[in-house]
């Protein structure tokens, strides 16, 4: 049996560890765009503030993959997939066989057309490595700039905070995660932001002229986080379903058969929320790679998780879980105020509660967490807060 | 077999992993950061860090538990303090 990975990061790496411990003489491969062995991306803030030394983002060393009996091919991409013939076509010429396919290749952040020494961006342990070198290179003397909204606007935000560099975020719109978050929320998000000496320039359409008159300004470092696209380029005749993910049911397993997927890539069925979403977390990619595991190699196994994703701006703390689509929602209400210092937005599809996001209210977590998995009406919800006198 | 269980705080970014993990050896706190339990327990109150006794499959799903933790937070200790995880 020949399980192909496509991927390094912690979906394929997880699943080829949890594949190795259940099929020993089997033959695994994983396919890695980068360069290093498997690394925490979500440890590349704490090494640019120093907290941790470089060494310590690698999750596993180079020869854990030998040890593993892992072929691993590092800088190297798949370019082909013919599932009619099963193989896989890769940068380096080579074509690989499988018997079992994982795709699990993440996605990549939405690049600016325009290209600058002093654009960063922050996937990558390059990028952290290059965050620093700005950072060294304008001695004491520059500004941050911020592209973006979401999450990776937060941790240049926060950052640059760390390093005392004043600050000015662009927005695509007037808040942060304007598509998600109601009209209150959003005002707190910017109100705090503003409260914490940050200037928020909103309505900015990021075109090609004003980004290249923006990276005019030398002494700034832009710090870019507009977005994730994905390339399905070499899927193109494979047959594969694609929509805004690699389409999977709740088993991960693609429409094609051998073909599975999981990690950001992957938008399966999420049997608790009730349709296919895209988690793009980490704990929504691990737990992935062990169960995709799973069945490929043949135990069924339905992937079921109420994922959840954590940040701090600046002391404000903002938790995501489960499906927080103001879009494909029917019913949001919200609990706290501005007033209050801390709101609770709750996301509703057909009656029953699917989503939610906390900002300062970290105590409502797990109780929303257990009420999503075990699939809470809304009313229910609503009677619950008024007996226990909750507002 | 008994082990030491170590929290660092200021690692921890409340991404819940080893909450999802091993709920009966971790919780978050009013601070969104995991605090260390007792099988669900928590004796003389919160802590981020705590001596557990455990059998095989409770030492492999603390062990799983540290694993999945993007940030590393989550430190193993032997009964004669050699850290079992992360690997030094």
């Amino acid at each position: 049996m020949h399980y192909v990975i496509i991927g390094g990061g912690i979906a394929g790496t997880t699943a080829a560890e949890e594949l190795r411990k259940l099929d020993p003489s089997s033959e695994i491969t994983i396919v890695s765009e980068e360069q290093h062995p498997i690394y925490s991306r979500v440890l590349l803030p704490h090494y640019i503030k120093g907290k941790i030394p470089r060494e310590r983002v690698f999750l596993k060393k180079e020869n854990w993959y030998r040890e593993q009996n892992i072929d691993w091919m590092p800088g190297v991409l798949a370019v082909h997939l013919d599932t009619k013939n099963k193989f896989v076509t890769l940068s380096n010429g080579r074509e690989i066989e499988y018997d079992k396919l994982l795709i699990a290749t993440g996605g990549e952040p939405r690049m600016l057309f325009e290209n600058s020494h002093n654009i960063s961006y922050l996937r990558s342990l390059g990028d952290a490595d290059n965050f620093l070198e700005l950072l060294n290179s304008c001695e004491n003397n520059c500004n941050g700039e911020v592209f973006g909204s979401g999450f990776i606007a937060c941790e240049y935000i926060n950052l640059f905070a760390h390093f005392n560099i004043p600050t000015r975020v662009s927005l695509r719109g007037e808040f942060f995660w304007s598509k998600i978050l109601e009209r209150e929320p959003s005002e707190f998000v910017n109100q705090h932001l503003k409260k914490n000496g940050i200037t928020l320039r909103k309505n900015v359409s990021f075109s090609d002229s004003f980004v290249e008159e923006e990276l005019k300004n030398k002494s700034s470092i832009f710090g870019i986080g507009i977005g994730i696209e994905t390339d399905f380029s070499w899927l193109k005749e494979s047959g594969i379903e694609i929509k805004f993910g690699i389409q999977a049911n709740e088993f991960l397993e693609t429409n094609i058969p051998n073909v599975y997927t999981a990690g950001d890539v992957a938008e399966f069925y999420d049997v608790i929320v009730g349709r296919h979403i895209r988690a793009g977390n980490w704990m929504s990619a691990m737990t992935q790679g062990r169960v995709v595991a799973q069945n490929m190699f043949g135990n069924k196994t339905v992937f079921e998780l109420v994922s959840s994703y954590a940040t701090n701006i600046l002391g404000l703390e903002v938790i995501f879980i489960g499906d927080v689509s103001k879009e494909a929602s029917d019913e949001v209400r919200l609990f706290g105020s501005i007033k209050e210092g801390g709101i609770t937005q709750l996301v509703g599809r057909k009656g029953r509660l699917v989503g939610a996001i906390l900002l300062n209210r970290n105590s409502d977590r797990q109780i929303i967490t257990d009420m999503i998995k075990n699939k809470v009406l809304l009313p229910e919800l609503v009677e619950g807060n008024k007996k226990s006198g909750n507002n | 077999m008994k082990l030491r269980i170590k929290v660092d705080p200021d690692l921890c970014i409340g991404a819940a992993s080893c909450v999802t993990v091993s709920p009966e050896t971790f919780q978050l706190n009013e601070e969104n950061k995991a605090v260390v339990l007792d099988h669900s327990q928590e004796p003389n109150g919160r802590t981020y860090e705590r001596w557990i006794e455990v059998n095989e499959d409770e030492k492999e799903n603390i062990f799983l538990a540290a694993q999945s933790c993007p940030t590393l937070a989550v430190f193993i200790f032997d009964e004669e303090g050699v850290q079992l995880f992360p690997e030094v």
